[in-house]
């Protein structure tokens, strides 16, 4: 299919951030831009050196694409990180409607915040646990870190093992909340 | 006197280009270390001839092999070995080593860097030289019941501390005697994983205090001066992240009082090179002895940039056997400058290192600007090494002016591939009780609601970034196959270009 230009300009998109805010973007390539239907006037470059800014009200913003997965976006703006699922008004409405029949898990996954190596576990499947609890201890950088509990409940399963070595974002004990 | 002609750096990253580029002035010829975990390093770039260690196989990491490091000296017939920071820098036994085969090493003497980096022994000096020190176990502890007993005596909270330590490495705060028994196991886990040295003290906790240390020099002749101070409290985890010089909460007689005491410890050790004499200042002014650091310190650039000296310069001077050229009187503080860290960390997620590549990298430029760095574009962090990249450190007339110059500073130092601590120290800089120099060890933690800094707009104009590249690969996918057939790739900027010229 060959699209027309006309066709391309009048997109829109819903860009939705991590903390779930909503920005509606309607036709991004066009002077025609409105962001949660105001018309916005935004310019992307490329500097000379290959860095990408982004010019808006006559200020520069240092802008990278850190990383990209099909629909999901983390964007650095002056360094500072943002992720953000981009959606069409069709994707939008499945998303939507998916969310509100998907149950409420109780299922709580720890992983590691950092790469780094399991010193010491501190608890046993079947172990009940508060908030804020010590799980297992990870060392990191040559830090011992203690690895608490984001939940109240029970671990279930323990994945790891003593002098694992993990890699940042390794599942290292599954909960089950109260 | 020995004149030195060449220099082994057994360090990496910038601390490895800083001292080559003083040997380099100095007429000295520099020699390095390649390793295997990256071959391709910056700092190899730097150097006049580069050992290559790339075929270590066994468990000792290659700067930290005493032997090997020494034995090649003696190879290329070197003078002199300089350790930089970490690794070997504090290490005794490196020291005496290099003594023992003739090498000089750039640092001060095995006995006094044993003596100071045993914190027992190191409190036990100033004690005897009325320096003042904090409450706390004469000596380390055998086990945790002697804590119990400390801590009862001294009221909590109390703090335990590795005796090798440093870094915070194995340290832990401890608000009740409940906590004695988990923690004591911790820290001595962490001291004898950290500095091969289960031993640990205990002292009383001083909540909130500022971290001042003194710059020290001494010669083999014994003389001594310090080089006034330099303000740490901006700490996480015990982990510095800016430092300044002056402190804004010295005025001269505190700096005068504290100079002293510095003077003193160094003198008690015959303590020859560059040290470092930590202190506690707490809410009264007052000041408590910490510890001493051995080594030139990552800080020491905010001193220079004060003093006018080159503390390296110095150190391989005192090490040559000179006298200081320079006397306390002759020693002014300049201005304020201010160093930031600039690390591969993820300030957002806990500052946890960030592992990549630097695809760009682009510095502010000014006279009021200096750059130490260990990294060019295309470098690879890895996750053998800190996470420090490189370090800014900007000057002013005056604090606030100094303030103004890092805002812009940091608003043009650009790197591109991964996230770093820049919007950190930006957040910093908008701080008002930082601004004002009112802050202490615990102003990250009470007065940083947020710990990057973030403009209003910024989040929108991220969405609409992500949207634009979205939007601009969906079409590219269905508009340009032609173009991917000729093996073009073409980038949504591009495209967005070529739309517009529709």
């Amino acid at each position: 299919m060959k699209l027309t230009r006309k066709k391309i300009e009048e997109a829109e998109y819903i860009a939705v951030s991590s903390q779930d805010k909503r920005y509606k973007i309607r036709n991004p390539f066009s002077e025609d831009l409105k962001i949660n239907g105001k018309k916005t006037e935004i310019k992307i470059f490329d500097d000379e050196n290959g860095f990408t800014y982004i010019l808006y009200k006559r200020k520069k913003y240092l802008a990278e694409i850190l990383e990209r997965s099909q629909n999901k976006y983390t964007v650095l703006i002056n360094g500072v990180s943002y992720v953000f699922t981009i959606e069409t008004p069709i994707s939008y409405k499945r998303k939507k409607y998916l969310d509100k029949t998907k149950s409420k898990s109780t299922h709580e996954m720890v992983q590691a915040p950092m790469p780094g190596k399991i010193v010491d576990i501190l608890v046993d499947a079947g172990t009940d646990v508060k908030e804020g609890e010590a799980l297992l201890i990870l060392e990191a950088m040559k830090m011992q870190n203690e690895i608490s509990s984001p939940v109240t409940g029970k671990v279930t399963n323990i994945v790891v093992r003593k002098n694992d070595v993990v890699n940042k974002e390794d599942v290292l004990v599954e909960l089950e909340k109260k | 006197m020995m004149k030195i002609k060449s220099i082994l750096i057994a360090n990496r990253g910038e601390i490895a280009i800083r001292i080559s580029q003083t040997a380099k002035k100095m007429g000295i010829k520099t020699y390095g270390i390649k390793t295997s975990k990256e071959p391709n390093a910056f700092y190899l770039k730097h150097l006049d001839g580069v050992i290559d260690f790339c075929d270590n196989l066994d468990d000792i990491p290659e700067f930290l092999d005493v032997e090997r490091i020494v034995n090649i000296a003696k190879d290329y017939k070197i003078d002199a070995i300089h350790p930089g920071y970490g690794f070997l820098a504090e290490s005794p036994y490196f020291a005496q080593r290099c003594d023992e085969e003739g090498i000089i090493f750039i640092g001060p003497s095995a006995e006094a860097i044993y003596k100071m980096g045993n914190k027992t022994i190191a409190k036990q000096i100033a004690k005897k030289h009325k320096v003042p020190l904090l409450e706390g176990s004469q000596g380390n502890l055998k086990n945790p019941e002697e804590a119990h007993l400390i801590a009862d005596k001294i009221g909590y909270p109390v703090i335990l501390k590795a005796a090798a330590g440093g870094g915070g490495r194995g340290m832990r705060i401890i608000e009740k005697a409940s906590q004695i028994e988990k923690n004591f196991k911790l820290a001595t886990t962490e001291a004898e994983k950290a500095f091969n040295d289960p031993s640990v003290f205990i002292e009383k906790y001083v909540s909130n205090p500022r971290h001042i240390e003194f710059q020290i020099i001494g010669d083999k002749k014994g003389n001594f001066i310090h080089l006034g101070e330099r303000e740490c409290s901006v700490q996480r985890k015990h982990q510095k992240l800016l430092e300044e010089s002056p402190s804004p909460a010295l005025d001269e007689t505190l700096r005068e009082k504290m100079g002293a005491a510095a003077v003193r410890i160094a003198k008690a050790t015959k303590y020859y090179s560059a040290g470092t004499v930590e202190f506690l200042l707490d809410d009264s002014k007052n000041f408590y002895f910490m510890e001493m650091n051995t080594r030139i310190q990552v800080e020491h650039p905010v001193t220079e940039m004060v003093t006018g000296l080159d503390l390296l310069e110095l150190q391989i001077q005192i090490a040559e056997g000179k006298p200081l050229s320079i006397k306390q009187k002759d020693v002014k503080l300049n201005g304020w400058a201010i160093e930031y860290r600039i690390n591969a960390e993820d300030v957002q997620g806990g500052f946890s290192p960030y592992l990549g590549i630097i695809e760009k990298l682009q510095y502010p430029r000014s006279k009021n600007i200096r750059i130490d760095s260990g990294i060019s574009e295309s470098s690879v962090v890895t996750p053998y090494y800190d996470s420090m990249l490189a370090k800014l450190i900007v000057h002013g007339e005056t604090r606030e002016k100094a303030i103004s110059n890092s805002v812009n500073a940091l608003n043009k130092f650009w790197i591109q591939g991964i996230k770093t601590t820049i919007p950190f120290c930006k957040a910093v800089l908008s701080n008002k009780k930082f601004k004002d120099g009112d802050f202490n060890t615990s102003f990250i933690e009470k007065e940083m609601d947020k710990l990057f800094y973030q403009g209003n707009d910024d989040e929108m104009l991220a969405a609409y970034l992500a949207t634009f590249d979205f939007a601009a690969a969906l079409e590219t996918d269905k508009t340009t196959l032609i173009d991917f057939e000729k093996g073009k790739n073409i980038s949504p900027w591009v495209l967005n270009k070529r739309l517009r010229s529709l």
